[in-house]
């Protein structure tokens, strides 16, 4: 056992035990929240496979058609996934994991140090893939009534479909870090991902499949077919993957298939091995080297801070925390990814053909308009949790430099509070105005709109950075400081607080509309009870911020003392 | 033994290891002294066989580190300056890991990570989380590590630095007892006294080259120092003159 590779997988799994035996509070409630959404998408995609599968079996050959043309492109989207998944997976399970310091300085031979990692790396990769594909696999195979062989085809084709990419994707790391300082690499490739995903989340949402709903463009359904099709090549291992589950589902056994997906796994193993043998010492060597960081120099920042109305400590705190974002692209980056998601949000409302509602397009605009506010809210809220949230957290073992000096933790945490709110209220702002523009709403609901997210701005940044100094976490990423106890915390108090703030400011708002729509004039006491409505919102908002705010500079006081 | 020829460690344009040779006996205790940066860290994690060398070999117990890492690993133990440990594991967990890296097997390996944890005084905090320790307590760990597996060549960056009084008696001792063992050691440090006080040989480097070697008493003589504290040696073999302006800066 000793000598074995998976001997070097053991202290991940005793790890994982312990973490498991010691439980932390907010455990049990993460545990809830996160297990019960997991659950939900699961059976989500369960079902809708199960649906689809079951309205393609009474299109006969057709359905066939498209089944077997859905699995190959399901396994060709999944395979550029696994590829740039094994590419940055790599770089950190070959090249930049801490233990490696342990485990090279130890007499364990190269052979065996690869496929332990190679294993963790296809395992890290490829986790989300199999649990998206089981509900999948699983609800077409329930439809269609396939038989035991189908379930098994599909542990046999999913292990080596994974495998290939990956280890794809880790010769490129090894040929990566053999050329660019690792940690370059990291950040290279992090752009790319991200620019990859954008990109991919764009052109699938330009294809407009909403198109195919359209009985007057049936048409130009054959060439959208076309253009499915097109990218589905028999050399890729996405294709064989789809033939050898279409064989079974059939009752069949695609032997062909079968065997180039498991030969050509087996020789990108063979192959990657040698590949490692021989220059991953080198690589890994050099990603210890530390030359002298190329970094950004943002002059500009200071020039800008200089001419804000702030006290020294304010300016000081804000060109810092800008200059550590901004020089970080694991950061930084991530926006990229969220601006995509935001075009992709406004292209909806442009293509939107409400006018072919008959009647009732005028009320459902504004409908959507309160719609829009809440999806405005989450985004808010998403931002909110991802980036300001861990805002004291991301201070980590510099902190001491904050406690130690005399600025006030009133100061920090309100420096860190405007600091974060300017960006989320314009990036909201932006996307209410610019969605209720595309719609064409009515211009009471744009103003009530338009403020509402300045108000919930204040709240949900104000709820996040006083949340974050209240349960911060020093010593880990920023980027898991989201998923702690008080990041849950914080997304359960947001999302009641933007239902609270849609139901307060949409009731007075259909009143309004449905009086308008039968031109009828709004009486007194209507408007009394409608200002009251928004004076209501407008309190709880304002109430939200201050009190989460002065909690999280209670909580750093009390650090302090 | 450890020994190293002519090892260069070049990043990009800037040489950080320029040729330097040395040779650590069995049984000896080897100061490995320099200022900051001067390539005291990277020349030991060439020796450990974390970074490859640009040129130049190294040696341990006869075997070379490039041509027969298992080997030559087998028979070392690292002590590095930050030091790697699994922080979910508990000190006995992570020793029986260590062990089995090593090739530790059987009965023999409880007992011998047993008497490790009695030896640097962590037996009570067998079971418990890594995550839970000081960083003395740490420091104690990765050296139960190191001793594991009765290596005849140690190389350790700043084994005193974090440890209280006590603990780096201990580790005095250790390393003496070891040395009258027949291991060899070499020990980079920057507590001079530490040097003075352990140390058969010592070597100085400063930006990538050894600028003396040899007894304290050699040393000395090299820098004309004559019977001066090594501290003085050093500063003065270093361009530590610098340290004169202090008064005008203060």
């Amino acid at each position: 056992m000793k000598g074995a590779f998976s001997y070097l997988l053991l202290p991940h799994i005793w790890s994982s035990r312990n973490r498991a035996r010691r439980r932390e509070r907010g455990d049990l409630m993460r545990g809830l929240l996160f297990g019960g959404v997991g659950l939900f998408v699961l059976a989500a995609l369960f079902g809708g496979a199960f649906w689809l599968t079951w309205q393609l079996d009474d299109y006969d050959e057709l359905g066939d058609y498209l089944l077997r043309l859905g699995l190959s492109w399901l396994f060709m989207t999944f395979l550029a996934f696994l590829t740039f998944s094994g590419i940055v997976t790599a770089l950190s399970t070959f090249f930049l994991s801490e233990d490696l310091r342990l485990l090279l300085a130890a007499p364990v031979a190269s052979r065996r140090l690869f496929y332990a990692r190679f294993v963790r790396t296809v395992v890290q990769s490829s986790w989300m893939v199999v649990v998206f594909l089981a509900p999948v696999l699983m609800g077409v195979g329930l439809a269609r009534c396939a038989p035991i062989g189908f379930y098994l085809t599909s542990v046999l084709t999913i292990v080596p479909f994974a495998v290939i990419p990956v280890a794809v994707g880790t010769a490129c790391t090894l040929l990566l870090v053999n050329v660019f300082p690792a940690r370059r690499a990291r950040d290279l490739l992090m752009l790319m991902g991200l620019l990859f995903a954008g990109s991919i989340v764009i052109l699938l949402r330009m294809i407009r499949p909403e198109q195919l709903m359209r009985v007057e463009s049936l048409p130009d359904v054959t060439g959208f077919f076309a253009t499915l099709q097109s990218p589905v090549t028999p050399l890729l291992p996405s294709f064989w993957a789809g033939e050898m589950l279409f064989a079974s589902l059939k009752g069949g056994w695609d032997l062909l298939h079968t065997g180039a997906l498991w030969t050509t796994a087996l020789a990108f193993c063979v192959g990657l091995r040698a590949a490692d043998e021989r220059w991953h010492f080198a690589g890994y060597s050099r990603s210890q080297e530390a030359p002298k960081a190329r970094f950004t120099k943002l002059r500009g920042l200071d020039i800008i801070a200089r001419l804000l109305p702030l006290s020294p400590v304010r300016r000081q705190l804000l060109v810092k925390d800008l200059k550590i974002f901004l020089r970080d692209v694991s950061q930084w980056s991530q926006l990229l990814l969220l601006l995509a998601l935001v075009l992709i949000y406004l292209y909806n409302f442009r293509v939107l053909d409400l006018g072919r509602i008959p009647y009732m397009s005028g009320f459902i605009k504004n409908v959507y308009a309160f719609v829009n506010l809440g999806m405005a809210g989450f985004v808010m809220a998403t931002v909110a949790v991802r980036f300001v949230f861990p805002a004291v957290s991301a201070e980590g073992a510099a902190f001491w430099l904050i406690r130690t000096s005399p600025v006030s933790m009133h100061d920090f945490l309100w420096s860190k509070f405007w600091t974060g709110l300017v960006p989320v209220l314009v990036l909201t702002e932006g996307l209410t105005m610019g969605a209720n523009e595309l719609l064409g709403v009515d211009p009471v609901l744009k103003v009530v709109a338009a403020c509402a997210i300045v108000f919930l701005s204040f709240a949900l940044v104000g709820l996040a950075t006083g949340l974050g100094a209240r349960y911060p976490r020093f010593t880990v990423d920023p980027s898991q400081v989201a998923g702690s106890y008080g990041g849950v915390m914080f997304m359960i108090l947001a999302v009641l607080l933007i239902i609270v703030t849609i139901v307060l400011l949409g009731w007075p708002s259909t009143t309004y509309l449905m009086l308008k729509l039968r031109h009828i004039p709004l009486g007194p006491t209507r408007l009394v009870i409608m200002g009251a409505s928004f004076v209501v919102a407008a309190v709880i908002s304002i109430a939200t911020w201050l009190i989460g705010m002065r909690s999280g500079v209670r909580a750093l006081e009390a650090m302090r003392n | 033994m450890i020994a190293i020829h002519d090892l260069v460690k070049q990043y990009g344009k800037f040489t950080a290891v320029d040729g330097i040779s040395l040779d650590v006996k069995p049984g000896e205790i080897h100061g490995f002294l320099g200022p900051n940066g001067a390539g005291k860290t990277t020349t030991l994690r060439m020796i450990a066989g974390l970074l490859k060398p640009t040129s130049g070999r190294v040696v341990v117990n006869g075997h070379d580190i490039a041509t027969e890492p298992e080997l030559a690993k087998a028979s070392l133990g690292f002590i590095p300056d930050r030091p790697f440990i699994y922080e979910k594991l508990t000190a006995g967990e992570f020793l029986r890991f260590h062990a089995g890296l090593y090739g530790l097997d059987g009965d023999g390996v409880t007992e011998r990570v047993q008497e490790m944890l009695d030896l640097f005084e962590l037996r009570r905090w067998e079971n418990e989380l890594v995550e839970s320790f000081s960083h003395g307590m740490k420091q104690r760990l990765v050296m139960c590590a190191a001793f594991l597996h009765r290596p005849q060549a140690v190389a350790v960056d700043e084994p005193m630095v974090g440890l209280d009084p006590r603990g780096a008696r201990l580790i005095k001792d250790v390393f003496r007892r070891m040395s009258e063992h027949g291991v060899a050691i070499l020990m980079s440090t920057h507590t001079l006294e530490v040097a003075q006080e352990m140390c058969q040989r010592i070597s100085i480097i400063l930006k990538g080259r050894i600028i003396a070697q040899g007894t304290v008493d050699e040393v000395r003589g090299l820098a004309g120092a004559g019977d001066d504290h090594l501290t003085s040696v050093f500063l003065r073999l270093t361009g530590g003159s610098a340290l004169q302006e202090l008064d005008e800066v203060v």
